[in-house]
């Protein structure tokens, strides 16, 4: 077998971190037992997907397949889609409705719960075979999860040592999701689905950085959606792990274009003379009205909440082996929304998602970036100092990757790897 | 429709203009294929086969006036997007015509298999997408217009992104 490789961490404030943890293998196998199948709340789905008895859906934890079904006790329950029998996957549909889930194979039939309930010719046929007098129903049933939900949000762990849930989220995770999904109920406008070439921390990384958002989405700047000048920040939550990053609408400084101007100088990239034909998409208003622009909530390990602008989704990532993660977005419209308010869902969906005006750029930049340690000298790390090193704080500024190294103190920790050398002082 | 109520004259100038709707885009001579497109009024839509069987109505991409065609296929051409540039084969196929044959301003619905292949610069080729299309033409005479373009994508988990218009 492989040998555990030991990717160094030079410094404890986490402004290096070692190449390898994209694209080392046995690194992903070691993520799936300590992340994964350890103490963490994984997002499971939103508990709108499941209105009635017997709805069920399936995800991914890791790379564990997961079916979460509503009983008829109205509760949610999420066990693995794969038979206690001899390993068949139970369902292959993404959703549905049953009574109770029968496997394909040797027809064994298995409750809402995850509890075994029949197995065919348990006593055999005219008195001869069957199965073993001692063999007992209630030893086999599926391997389950935990389930805890918050703000509908639905969250299983394989662990018994996970926190309490809300513990595990932080007091700013739980405000936001009450601001963006509790305060209106939510509804299910659609799905959208992206498979990235690039490792499922690119895209944490991605998510708490916005220091790209302006440079890398040219729309956002040439639209005046998101200007690097825009005023905002970052607030760390619940051990560093997770992050909520926001940009608020202000007055426009007089200034902001000339600023970019001069950030872009010779990019060839700045166009303050673009005019769209049909502006529609950038004139739709904030409905929330609370002046919020962007709210980035990043959860570890795999959720990701967002408002930008006026759309609202639920993210999650579906790690795929070191090099490949898929990106499911959960596209949301509200109740209460009037027909015109989910007309312009439908156009504002056009800044999101794998076509979106401001995100198809994150695919890329995932790929470009897997491409490129994939095929340079081993043994390299990314460099984190974009607003400062050291302590790991909140700011009350955009452009920074202090709440990346957030996410990797967590990681590093949870991963148990080796300790990091001493970052060094700095003033 | 059954074989002998085919009008082959139809068929055949349905199949050409999807083909240059279709070499349009691979050429990325984006300003004929806006062409293609009635300025009076018209969508475009790229579907999730997932969202369509759920009766869920947000698209992958949607533009719902002809100003926003335009502005999809602005946004490459100026460079506001920054995407992966592979060069792309359409192939369409199986395309059925439904509607009034021949005269002036009549409306057709068009059907169509498409795929997608993928080239990257170093001569990797992989297949991109599988979609169908479902089109509302005018006939105009010579040529058509669309009104409508629904590609619906069976391939909904989307290979890195989207940014050129199936
Ligand atoms: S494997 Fe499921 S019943 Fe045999
Ligand atoms: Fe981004």
């Amino acid at each position: 077998m492989k040998q555990a490789i030991d990717p160094a961490w030079p410094r404890d404030d986490f402004s290096r971190v070692p190449y390898a943890v994209f694209t080392d293998a046995e690194i992903y196998r070691l993520e799936n037992q300590r992340i994964f199948r350890g103490p963490v709340w994984n997002y499971l789905c939103h508990d709108i997907e499941l209105p009635k008895t017997g709805d069920f859906v399936t995800t991914w934890v890791g790379d564990t397949h997961v079916i979460v079904a509503r009983n008829g006790a109205g509760l949610v329950h999420a066990f693995e889609n794969s038979c206690a029998h001899r390993g068949a996957k139970l369902t292959s549909a993404v959703r549905g409705n049953a009574a109770h889930l029968t496997c394909p194979y040797h027809l064994w039939t298995y409750t809402l719960e995850g509890d075994l309930q029949g197995v065919t010719f348990q006593r055999g046929v005219g008195g001869k075979g069957g199965m073993p007098a001692c063999f007992e129903k209630k030893d086999h049933g599926l391997n389950k999860l935990r389930v805890a939900i918050y703000g509908g949000l639905v969250f299983g762990t394989f662990s018994d040592h996970a926190p309490p849930l809300e513990e595990f989220l932080g007091p700013h995770s739980l405000s936001q999701i009450d601001r963006l999904l509790v305060q209106r109920k939510p509804k299910v406008l659609g799905y959208l689905r992206q498979r990235i070439p690039g490792n499922w921390k690119l895209y944490n990384e991605n998510v708490r950085d916005p220091y790209h958002g302006s440079l890398l989405h040219q729309f956002q700047v040439s639209f005046g959606l998101q200007q690097p000048t825009m005023r905002g920040g970052i607030k760390l939550d619940a051990d560093l792990k997770n992050t909520w990053n926001h940009s608020i609408i202000t007055e426009q400084d007089a200034a902001s274009q000339k600023i970019v101007a001069e950030a872009y100088a010779g990019t060839g990239k700045f166009n303050p003379d673009l005019k769209m034909a049909d502006p529609a998409l950038t004139r739709v208003p904030l409905d929330l009205g609370d002046n919020y622009k962007t709210t980035i909530l990043s959860m570890f390990p795999t959720l990701i909440v967002a408002q930008v602008d006026n759309t609202y989704a639920i993210r999650h990532l579906r790690p795929k082996g070191p090099d490949l993660v898929e990106l499911h977005i959960t596209y949301l419209g509200f109740e209460s929304d009037t027909p015109e308010q989910t007309r312009d869902k439908l156009l504002t969906v056009n800044f999101i998602g794998p076509a979106g005006y401001i995100s198809l750029e994150d695919g890329e930049a995932l790929r470009l970036v897997q491409q490129g340690i994939r095929h340079r000298r081993p043994g390299g790390h990314e460099v984190l100092e974009m607003g400062g090193v050291g302590p790991i704080v909140d700011t009350d500024y955009l452009s920074q990757e202090i709440s990346i190294r957030g996410f990797w103190s967590f990681y590093h920790q949870i991963m148990g790897l080796p300790a990091a050398g001493r970052a060094e002082a700095t003033p | 429709m059954t074989r002998d109520m085919i009008d082959w004259t139809m068929q055949a100038r349905v199949e050409a203009f999807l083909y240059e709707y279709a070499a349009s885009l691979d050429e990325e001579r984006f300003d004929d294929w806006i062409t293609l497109f009635d300025a009076a009024g018209c969508t475009y839509e790229v579907l999730s086969r997932e969202n369509r069987d759920l009766g869920l109505p947000a698209p992958i991409m949607g533009c719902y006036s002809y100003g926003m065609v335009c502005d999809r296929v602005a946004m490459l051409v100026k460079g506001v997007l920054t995407y992966r540039h592979n060069h792309l084969l359409r192939q369409v196929g199986n395309v059925r015509v439904r509607g009034d044959a021949g005269n002036a301003g009549a409306e057709l619905s068009v059907r169509a298999g498409l795929v997608v292949y993928q080239s990257d610069e170093e001569g990797v080729s992989s297949l991109y997408m599988v979609a169908r299309y479902e089109a509302q033409l005018t006939d105009i005479g010579g040529s058509f217009l669309i009104r409508r373009m629904a590609v619906a994508v069976d391939s909904f988990g989307i290979d890195t992104m989207l940014a050129v218009p199936l």
